[in-house]
């Protein structure tokens, strides 16, 4: 049975912790986000159309370019909710090393690996995947590079507020202000053995570009390199800092305080900020092709 | 006596009840007849593989002006999009597509009162005006800002380089209807300010491809 792209975008959810953390970002980059569900409300507010019968054209055309697999859209949708699903395993595998740390199930900590490598590899994962799912959702923009990296840099709404999510929730928090640097220098001393067993890289190796493994990691490391800059320029411009967030997110997650890898494990698991605003982003692109197209 | 008038009342009630339980495990919804349409084995692909590619189109979209930015945002097949920016507000959206994907998008110009540079137009809903070139290439501007009204959408349009576009020969199916080229239609001059050809830069990597 395929996916209703209309059921999935009509049921993300108002609430919950995924949209509690997210609008924590608000400090961040203020008035960014809307959380926009609702397939039909989804036309209205994209495109400004009111008159039903133009936004139920629009619909399926939408519905109709999502349900060809050629034209890339489920492929994205799948990158986005795998990434947080196998990031949650990890957050999990993560947890348990903290675990292992503090108690006699010292043993745990021969089964998961360091929360540092493993989140430096969720972080590298996680870029990668958006710049492939931009690519499939949005095609390659423009006649030059100049133009594709024009587009690419052109993040607002929801996707901004993924990218906001990153850098904070898979960056700064777990690997502190340096994460950039720190990830970095990591990611370029690691062999294709160290991200083989990496469940983030596992769940979506096959749609990263690369003939093996070691291509794969050849390409996560100039994707994340040539995007340091931006990422950089970002925490800069917006002040984003670590206590400024676990503040931000002290609001309702008790305790979390002094304990930023039992936090960054715990985002890791409850959040699906990926898929969440994935979903609002292809559902976005996709009315945008379907009103102009019909 | 009553007691069975009761459950004859009921019974068609529990039926029914019972068989909405069953046979629907969502809400039906009035996508559910397209979502049927477009799946499975024998359901017709949404881009017709004739349709042009969109980074055909990218040519005949007009250059950054008059204090407006035009910024590529989608690019795939039949369908190329720019966001039309100004003061980094989204003013506007410029699309061209193939509508050999999808015909009933040209037959609406079947109607078409009025013309926009000698090619058919219509306005559709309250935020699109689009024309028809050749039969075939649809070309529309999209205001996404209320202070973009629908004589700017006309006004855009005209900036696209439509004779150009109209030179366009399907590269997999010439059979274009020459019909709807207006007669004034010099064969492709360049005009004053015709912008340059743009310089190809190698794609960023051989692997970075669009899904379509």
């Amino acid at each position: 049975m395929s996916k209703k792209i209309y059921e999935i975008v009509d049921k993300l959810p108002t609430g919950g912790l995924t949209v509690r953390a997210l609008k924590t970002l608000d400090n961040v980059v203020p008035g960014q986000w809307n959380n926009l569900v609702g397939f039909d409300h989804t036309i209205k507010t994209v495109t400004g159309e009111t008159d039903e019968a133009m936004v139920k054209a629009i619909g399926e055309r939408a519905i109709a370019l999502f349900n060809d697999k050629k034209q890339g859209y489920q492929s994205a949708l799948w990158l986005y909710q795998t990434v947080d699903s196998a990031s949650g395993a990890l957050g999990a595998a993560a947890l348990a090393n903290r675990i292992g740390q503090d108690t006699f199930l010292g043993f745990l900590k021969n089964l998961t690996p360091k929360p540092e490598k493993a989140q430096t590899i969720d972080l590298v994962v996680k870029l990668v995947a958006e710049v492939v799912a931009f690519c499939k959702i949005s095609g390659i923009p423009g006649d030059s590079l100049g133009d594709f990296l024009a587009a690419l840099g052109d993040y607002g709404s929801e996707s901004l507020i993924r990218m906001a999510a990153l850098v904070s929730f898979d960056g700064i928090i777990p690997l502190g202000a340096d994460f950039s640097l720190k990830a970095l220098n990591a990611i370029k001393g690691f062999s294709p053995g160290d991200i083989d067993g990496n469940q983030t890289f596992k769940g979506i190796k096959d749609e990263i570009p690369g003939a093996n493994d070691g291509a794969k990691l050849s390409f996560m490391t100039e994707t994340f390199e040539s995007t340091k800059g931006w990422m950089d320029k970002f925490v800069g411009d917006h002040n984003i800092t670590q206590s400024g967030l676990v503040d931000n997110l002290g609001g309702f997650i008790e305790g979390s305080k002094g304990k930023l890898d039992y936090l960054g494990a715990f985002l890791d698991m409850s959040v699906k900020y990926y898929e969440h605003t994935g979903t609002q982003t292809l559902a976005r692109r996709l009315i945008e092709r379907a009103v102009a197209e019909i | 006596m009553s007691f069975t008038r009761w459950l004859r009342r009921l019974a068609p009630l529990m039926v029914c009840l019972v068989l909405l339980v069953t046979a629907c495990s969502s809400a039906p919804s009035k996508y559910d007849q397209v979502q049927e349409d477009t799946t499975g084995f024998r359901a017709p692909a949404a881009v017709d593989k004739k349709a042009e590619k969109g980074g055909t189109f990218n040519q005949f979209f007009p250059d950054d002006q008059g204090g407006y930015d035009v910024i590529p945002y989608q690019e795939k097949k039949g369908f190329a999009e720019y966001k039309l920016e100004q003061n980094g507000t989204t003013m506007a959206m410029l699309t061209i597509n193939d509508t050999a994907s999808l015909p009933s998008a040209a037959e609406k110009f079947s109607s078409a009162t009025e013309t926009v540079e000698g090619f058919p137009s219509v306005d559709q809903g309250s935020t699109a005006t689009a024309l028809l070139v050749n039969g075939r290439y649809q070309v529309k501007v999209l205001s996404r800002d209320p202070s973009f009204t629908q004589s700017d959408r006309v006004a855009w349009l005209q900036k696209f380089d439509l004779q150009g576009l109209a030179q366009l020969q399907g590269a997999a199916n010439p059979a274009v209807n020459t019909a709807q080229t207006p007669a004034a239609a010099a064969p492709a001059q360049k005009k004053p300010g015709f912008k340059l050809p743009r310089m190809q830069i190698p794609r960023p990597d051989p692997i970075l491809q669009p899904a379509s």
